[in-house]
């Protein structure tokens, strides 16, 4: 199983008998590239065409994050699976809007079961989310009768607003979480989810590279905004079983708190020590396997998103219907 | 599976080709595990990688005087790893 790289410290990223080497002026290491799967680039790095070049052949994606730890772009190196015919029945399924329509619903329908299926979590542990529990359940029932995509956001996002209004109750820390804010992130809880959800969404972009989809072509998000948005889809799904759980497991066991974060400007940011211990904890997760129950095998997190890919590419080449991924343990 | 390769190239025979063979196993080897001392490499690799690292050093080493060992475990928990003298961690994934 390939490994994820992460590169904080400066330096630069070399291509060295024909593996990687990563050099400054204290150290210099080698990374065995038959192992990397992508690389992410947190410290000042600098590498040159050659390495480019490299990293290309060995289909290696790099994501790049800035100063301030958020998303900047990834190094998506050229598709090297093409399918014209796959890509063509991809634009068909965007731009007839019936089509469009199921597979959106589907996105939103496996992310809000997975949503609740947290809450009856705690629930079962004594803190009472019957109230919340409910009203969503009643909003997931809506979500087979809206006629246009703009409607199932709505739906999602009033889903979401009951969500993270639970947070408070099950979280042992004073996070003070009252909306969710992006660009930029006003609170500390904030920031740390938008830092956790655009690891999912990287992640989902390099499986998505091994697959024949066009990460450009979306079904619920909007494909024109100069982004992969079909990451974003997939990402939906993910977010509550493995970002929002690492999320609860990180804070309850006091392991980020409100001491994690320093404050710049109008920016919160995340220590680099902070963001390190994240990393840490978001690989071990993506390594967890679990007993699949169609594969009959155990399977990674990280195969979880690469399988929503293929069944997606499935859905498409009409062979069979797709389903979204929803937890069932 | 989780391996440990070691190996020993012959080079009192002749220095030069010995020499050769030492290097280009060393390039090899560090594309595909992690180099954790001199000639020993430690990592996880799958059965198909194994194979391939066994065919590129196969075009190398002679096998009447240069040999290579590999330790396999399916899981790295059943290696307990202990450190004497400095302790480094050089299969880690963060820089």
């Amino acid at each position: 199983m390939k490994r994820s790289y992460y590169l904080f410290s400066n330096g630069e990223l070399k291509r060295r008998d024909n593996s990687l080497i990563i050099k400054n002026t204290r150290t210099s290491k080698y990374i065995p590239v038959e192992d990397v799967n992508q690389i992410y680039v947190f410290g000042e790095i600098s590498f040159n065409s050659k390495l480019t070049n490299f990293l290309f052949q060995n289909n290696i994606t790099v994501h790049f994050f800035n100063y301030y730890g958020y998303y900047s772009g990834s190094f998506y190196p050229r598709e090297n699976l093409l399918s014209g015919d796959v890509h063509l029945k991809q634009a068909v399924n965007h731009l007839n809007f019936h089509k469009r329509l199921l597979i959106a619903k589907e996105f939103i329908n496996s992310a809000s079961f997975n949503i609740s299926r947290n809450l009856k979590y705690y629930n079962r542990k004594g803190i009472t989310l019957e109230f919340q529990i409910k009203e969503i359940d009643f909003l997931r029932k809506k979500i087979n009768n809206v006629n246009s995509i703009e409607e199932l956001m709505g739906i999602e996002g009033n889903i979401r607003k009951i969500y993270y209004s639970t947070w408070d109750f099950f979280i042992n820390q004073n996070i003070n979480f009252k909306k969710r804010e992006k660009h930029p992130p006003k609170n500390w809880i904030n920031s740390l989810i938008s830092f956790i959800n655009s690891l999912i969404y990287t992640t989902t972009l390099t499986e998505i590279y091994h697959t024949h989809l066009d990460p450009t072509i979306s079904f619920l998000h909007s494909p024109s905004e100069r982004r992969y948005s079909l990451s974003l889809d997939i990402s939906e799904i993910f977010k509550p079983i493995v970002g929002d759980r690492l999320i609860f497991s990180l804070l309850n066991k006091n392991m980020i708190t409100h001491e994690s974060f320093i404050e710049e400007f109008n920016h919160i940011i995340l220590k680099d020590s902070a963001k390190k211990i994240i990393l840490k904890e978001f690989d071990e997760r993506l390594k967890q396997t679990i007993k699949h129950k169609k594969l009959n095998k155990k399977v990674s997190y990280r195969r979880l998103f690469r399988l929503e890919c293929y069944k997606l590419e499935k859905h498409v080449t009409e062979d069979t219907k797709y389903e979204g991924f929803k937890i069932w343990w | 599976m989780y391996v440990i390769l070691i190996y020993d190239i012959n080079i009192e025979e002749d220095n030069k080709k010995g020499q050769r063979i030492l290097n280009n196993s060393f390039k090899i080897c560090k594309k595909y595990l992690n180099h954790v001392q001199k000639s020993v490499f430690e990592g996880e690799i799958d059965k198909a990688q194994l194979e391939k690292l066994h065919a590129e050093l196969n075009r190398y080493i002679r096998k009447d005087l240069d040999s290579v060992i590999i330790f396999k475990s399916n899981n790295p928990r059943w290696l307990m790893k202990d450190f004497w003298g400095i302790k480094e961690d050089k299969t880690s994934n963060f820089f």
